[in-house]
């Protein structure tokens, strides 16, 4: 895929869109209309959480609040560790898993890219292989709490969702495409190992894929839940990153709303309200919204970067 | 003077082999760990897993649990919801299949006429957005919604005189909202890749087309279409691949697993996870693992040779 010609042109001049005037007004009308719908849940929650808890009690959930309230997020941050701990292992969750990840990938994709490589063939079958045939999520989960004894350890957050063969396709054939083969050859003549051309020349020029599939993986790991939900038990909640706190309040109350009908001097477990809950989402979410701006140019390298096809 | 410049490369080359082999290692050891390490797992499905506390897992798998043949198999097709969780699997997945195709084919080539360049920027960049968030946080923002009594459309409802819909306990809605929430969530993304197909087309076929008097339509067709054929057949074929996989998130989160919904929101993924932690019933759940992979790779395989005899170009391989 050669798309560099085209990389700076976006967009179509008005003379050569097929639109007319009319035409283009209600095209960007209808697009509007897509993006407002696109981002409504988010403002929803947005505004949710601003809602002081007796409004919402009253009136219900709505897109404006009627009573203006951060009282919610004052009380999230004064209430106890469970809120910085659980942020803080989101944090070291991400940010381990990316640069351990990148570390991993960027050697192999290095070695693959390079044609003359005597296992590069042999190696891209093996990582390929995976993709189509997995051992399935009982297998998986016995491998990773009775031979790597995974079970309630931070690894077990950061090691499964560690490499991609879909990003190391990625990063090979940017690498492949964008490094002239005269340069490693002449770093070759100067005596400079493999290591050391990657990471002084073929790193420094493949900056945007880098960074794009370390801003997929900042979001992958810091979206991440699933591994949270199989590998911690609920006596280790110090290990819970912030998407799972989230999953196991929700979880908590549907244990409650279903056994409140049958039995009734229960120990009563304190759940947050409804406003502190979307305040939590919104605490969750929202490095993600003021990041992605920043993030997104990066990430369409990686997105149209033809992942499987040379 | 070349051959003497080869002979020096390819000696340099088996030290450079030795260092580059080295540099894959850390890749191969993850992989043989967490991707072929589990594969052995496939025997679950073979077996009548009868563990023995404080044997390891592989005497428990191959010397304590005896051979059951395909028997987890036809206990797993004679369970009728076995058969309703694979009939929803299969109904959302290709539901998904043409619509990840229709729409941002359709939007990909509607945005690209737009003359405003900041405009578009901005649009791919909100639609985009929803890939990136998680399916919890999308159903808190449902529940936001949909909760009973502080939900936003039973407020709506009650505003408009209409009584409000219990819709935690209300199958009947639910495939409608969780295909639109599939649709929200992947429309944007798989848009942006189509759109840099359809920008990368040379601006002067249009120009030609426009000559001959072609329509927009026209031009779609015979200009447009052609030109993203192999990025669909590439996605299409993915998507054929994985038609037994499902967003468990999407199945099992967003409708908060809600037991009333079971009947319309449970698929293979929400089944394998549900029997396995909640029954530890590794044989079922291994059996059931084990035919989603089967499936989706046979699948994938007779995809691509269809779409290898229709056009060479846009087969994978």
């Amino acid at each position: 895929m050669n798309n560099t010609k085209h990389k700076h042109r976006s967009y179509v001049r008005p003379q050569d869109s097929s639109l007319g005037k009319g035409a283009n007004i209600i095209v960007i009308v209808f697009f509007t209309f897509i993006t407002v719908l696109s981002l409504l849940p988010i403002l929803l929650v947005i505004s949710a959480s601003l809602s002081s808890e007796d409004s919402i009690a009253m009136y219900g959930y709505s897109f404006i609040p009627r009573e203006f309230s951060l009282d919610a997020f004052m009380y999230l941050f004064s209430s106890g560790d469970t809120l910085p701990r659980a942020v803080l292992n989101t944090v070291i969750i991400t940010f381990s898993g990316t640069v351990l990840g990148l570390a991993v990938m960027c050697p192999c994709a290095y070695a693959l890219s390079r044609r003359e490589f005597r296992w590069g063939k042999l190696l891209t079958v093996f990582l390929l292989i995976p993709m189509l045939f997995s051992g399935g999520l009982v297998s998986s989960y016995m491998v990773n709490t009775q031979i790597l004894h995974l079970k309630n350890t931070y690894l077990a957050l950061i090691l499964p969702g560690m490499c991609s063969t879909w990003y190391l396709m990625i990063l090979r054939n940017y690498f492949r495409t964008n490094i002239p083969d005269s340069l490693i050859e002449a770093g070759k003549l100067e005596g400079v190992s493999p290591i050391r051309s990657l990471v002084s020349i073929v790193l420094p020029i493949c900056r945007p894929v880098v960074m794009s599939i370390a801003v997929f993986q900042i979001f992958g790991y810091w979206n991440s839940w699933y591994p949270a939900l199989i590998y911690i038990d609920s006596n280790h909640n110090e290990l819970y990153p912030l998407q799972y706190v989230l999953v196991n309040i929700e979880r908590t109350v549907q244990a409650m709303t279903r056994d409140a009908a049958n039995v009734s001097g229960m120990e009563t477990v304190t759940v947050p309200g409804m406003t502190m809950r979307m305040a939590l989402v919104v605490v969750t979410v929202l490095p993600i919204i003021v990041l992605f701006p920043f993030f997104h140019r990066f990430l369409k390298t990686g997105m149209t970067v033809g992942a499987v096809k040379e | 003077m070349p051959k003497k410049t080869h002979s020096s490369l390819s000696r340099m080359s088996r030290k450079e082999n030795r260092q580059l082999t080295l540099m894959t290692l850390p890749t191969v050891i993850w992989y043989a760990l967490f991707c072929y390490l589990p594969l052995f797992g496939i025997f679950f499905a073979f077996k009548d897993f009868t563990p023995v506390p404080g044997d390891s897992l592989f005497e428990n798998l191959f010397v304590n649990s005896p051979w059951v043949g395909l028997r987890n198999f036809s206990y797993l097709f004679r369970n009728p919801q076995y058969v309703d969780v694979l009939v929803n699997t299969l109904i959302y997945n290709v539901i998904f299949l043409i619509a990840g195709i229709v729409i941002p084919v359709s939007l990909a080539i509607l945005l690209a006429e737009v003359h405003q360049k900041k405009f578009t920027g901005f649009v791919q960049m909100a639609l985009v957005l929803p890939y990136f968030i998680s399916w919890v946080i999308v159903g808190y923002c449902i529940y936001g919604m949909l909760a009973t009594d502080v939900g936003q459309i039973n407020g709506l409802l009650k505003m408009l005189g209409a009584d409000p819909v219990q819709w935690y306990q209300s199958p009947e809605y639910w495939r409608g909202i969780l295909i639109s929430l599939g649709i929200w969530k992947t429309s944007g993304y798989t848009m942006v890749i189509y759109l840099c197909s359809v920008n990368a087309i040379d601006r002067s076929l249009y120009e030609a087309a426009a000559l001959d008097g072609a329509n927009f339509f026209q031009r779609v067709r015979h200009v447009t279409l052609p030109h993203l054929r192999t990025t669909i057949a590439t996605l299409f074929i993915l998507g054929v691949g994985s038609i037994l996989n499902s967003d468990f998130g999407l199945f099992y989160q967003v409708p908060m697993d809600s037991g009333s919904l079971q009947t319309v929101t449970q698929t293979l993924d929400v089944y394998v996870y549900k029997s396995l932690m909640l029954q530890a019933n590794f044989s079922f759940s291994s059996a059931a693992a084990f035919l989603q992979s089967g499936v989706g790779c046979i699948l994938l395989v007779i995809a691509n040779v269809i779409t290898k005899k229709i056009d060479r170009d846009s087969a994978l391989v």
